[in-house]
């Protein structure tokens, strides 16, 4: 099955599809926002550079699936400036405040969130929807290297005493938010999601298949997971209880987001702006 | 090389690491140098909030990518200043945070809102646009080299601020009154950036003896004015009426310097100005706060044998 043209969609597919894009797309803007903090407060020249790509990388994938989303008769404006914060869909893990110098939340968050990106994406291949099959070559070039430097830096980090209780400290705060990665936005919504073939993987199989990839990966660095995801020997599985209370994907967040939304829309409400300005060409 | 030698020969990227050069063209062109680095650094420093800021995806794009850039001229810049055996790169940043570096006047200025990034992406940057150009003949090479990378770049970077500027300018009335507004605030700042003139500069002489600058404060001044005042106006700035600007018979432009600030412009000059200490000591404690992972890193490269690993950077 292949749904083609945005405006033949029935409200079902419709509603699959812009919500499987709003997932997509806010991860990654969010993302952005917190990369950009280190720029200037990184340890060094090097990795203030390397953030700041990965930031721009982020941004730009966003921009790819908000971009989709206009197809569908949004504007960006009622996609980012004046949409509720309550109505983001993105997960809590990306949203999260860090403190000032908390290095070691910068780079296990990029792991923790590029291991799954890795796996969503592939899932995304194939996708019936032809745009989203398209775009997800030139992404998965860029988010490779991401998770390539993420992994260096954790591994770097956990060789010494200070990095290592940092990462355990930055583990248990982030790992239940991770977790919301693969939470449903709605669960007849997600049903659709994959019945359509707009991402052929449920978030069931994701998460399960992200966490057979990220539990042995960190206990090989003797970190320890603040819940025990392990049914049996090789099965993972991803309960309720472990679960923080905000899901992000329902529209729940921590307070981190509405301080956030409220930083990033400032300009545009201080100087009374009714729409946005695009200066680049749309994207292929 | 003395220094008469070096006198003689200075012509544009005529000195390169090879050539035994004496001290005191040494610690001049470091001085320089380190200073232009800073400015990169403080300056990415004040304006990466603004990415946040930023009123839509492409211009967040977009100004993104000029704040990596900026610090990307740093990078750039200190490696030639590391060049000249004077100080190193390390030395350098720990004197920036500590409050010891110099930089450009312009950034010891709290950024307050989205209406002033003209004033630092289209002014300022324009302003330094016209001393790097000139900087492409500087005689140090590895500062010359250094100059063509960070001038491509930034004509972007001018071009964007021009495009920012030229939007609020045309958008509601809010927007360019409060955009006339800033460009007051910071006009005789930007005029400023040029430092004091030529009689009060205190290393001018020896820096244009060696090669090293190119032309003089009052020459790029003017020049800058020449070229930006029909600009601001052409986007519908009005120049405000103070620093007075006298119009020559040829119609170029002068500034009645007594007109500025010059008290504010020394104490800036010494790192000793009120509102600007927040952007060097909000600086500062952020380094602090990730000195850890330096010294995880240090840790790292003294066991493997005193190469600092890259490859996670």
């Amino acid at each position: 099955m292949s749904l083609e043209s945005p405006t033949e969609l029935d409200a079902r597919e419709r509603d699959a599809l812009e919500t499987l894009l709003k997932r997509l797309a806010d991860d990654e803007f969010v993302l952005a926002e917190r990369y950009t903090e280190w720029q200037v407060q990184a340890p060094s020249l090097e990795s203030d550079l390397a953030l700041a790509n990965n930031a721009q990388d982020e941004l730009g994938h966003a921009r790819l699936w908000y971009d989709v989303l206009e197809d569908l008769g949004f504007e960006e404006q009622e996609l980012i400036y004046e949409r509720d914060p309550a109505d983001f869909r993105h997960t809590t893990l990306v949203e999260r405040s860090f403190e000032e110098g908390d290095w070691a939340d910068a780079v296990l968050r990029s792991y923790l969130y590029d291991a799954a990106e890795e796996l969503r994406l592939e899932a995304l291949e194939d996708s019936a929807y032809p745009k989203i099959a398209d775009r997800v070559g030139k992404i998965q070039s860029e988010e490779a290297y991401h998770l390539e430097h993420a992994q260096n830096w954790v591994e770097r980090l956990a060789e010494g005493e200070e990095g290592h209780e940092r990462l355990q400290d930055a583990l248990d705060r982030l790992f239940p938010h991770a977790l919301t990665l693969f939470e449903p936005v709605d669960r007849e919504v997600e049903r659709d999601i994959v019945d359509l073939g707009l991402r052929d993987a449920t978030l069931e199989e994701l998460g399960e298949e992200w966490l057979s990839i990220v539990v042995p990966y960190l206990e090989s660095l003797e970190l320890e997971l603040p819940v025990s995801a392990q049914v049996d020997d090789d099965t993972f599985e991803i309960t309720e209880e472990m679960l923080p209370e905000e899901r992000g994907r329902d529209g729940s967040h921590t307070d981190a987001w509405f301080d956030l939304h409220d930083e990033l829309t400032h300009t545009y409400r201080d100087l009374g702006r009714s729409e946005t300005t695009k200066i680049m060409e749309k994207p292929e | 090389m003395d220094l008469d030698t070096v006198k003689t020969r200075a012509g544009p990227r005529e000195f390169s690491p090879a050539d035994d050069l004496p001290q005191e063209y040494r610690e001049a062109a470091t001085r320089m140098i380190e200073f232009h680095a800073n400015s990169e650094i403080m300056g990415a420093y004040l304006e990466r909030p603004f990415i946040r800021q930023a009123p839509s995806i492409d211009r967040k794009l977009a100004f993104s990518a000029k704040v990596q850039d900026e610090i990307g001229h740093g990078q750039l810049l200190y490696r030639a200043a590391e060049s000249l055996g004077v100080k190193t790169r390390e030395e350098m940043l720990e004197d920036l945070a500590n409050g010891d570096g110099k930089f450009l006047n312009c950034f010891h200025y709290p950024l307050k809102s989205w209406v002033e990034i003209p004033m630092i992406s289209f002014f300022v940057d324009g302003a330094a646009m016209r001393r790097q150009a000139t900087l492409r003949r500087t005689s140090w090479e590895p500062y010359a080299h250094a100059m063509d990378k960070v001038c491509f770049e930034e004509g972007f970077h001018v071009k964007h601020g021009e495009d920012i500027l030229k939007e609020l300018m045309t958008g509601s009335r809010k927007e360019q009154e409060m955009t006339q507004e800033a460009f007051e605030e910071w006009w005789p700042r930007i005029i400023q950036f040029f430092g004091p003139t030529d009689d009060k500069s205190t290393h001018h002489d020896f820096a244009a003896s060696v090669g090293l600058k190119q032309q003089s404060n009052d020459e790029l001044r003017d020049a800058f004015l020449d070229q930006y005042i029909p600009k601001a106006r052409k986007h519908g700035l009005e120049i405000p009426d103070e620093p007075r600007i006298r119009e020559r018979d040829d119609g170029t432009y002068a500034v009645e310097e007594g007109d500025l600030d010059w008290d504010e412009f020394f104490t800036i000059a010494k790192n000793d100005y009120e509102p600007g200490l927040g952007q060097i000591n909000g600086r500062k404690q952020a380094q602090d706060a990730v000195q850890w992972v330096r010294d995880t890193i240090e840790g790292d490269a003294t066991t493997a044998g005193g190469h600092a690993p890259q490859a996670a950077d």
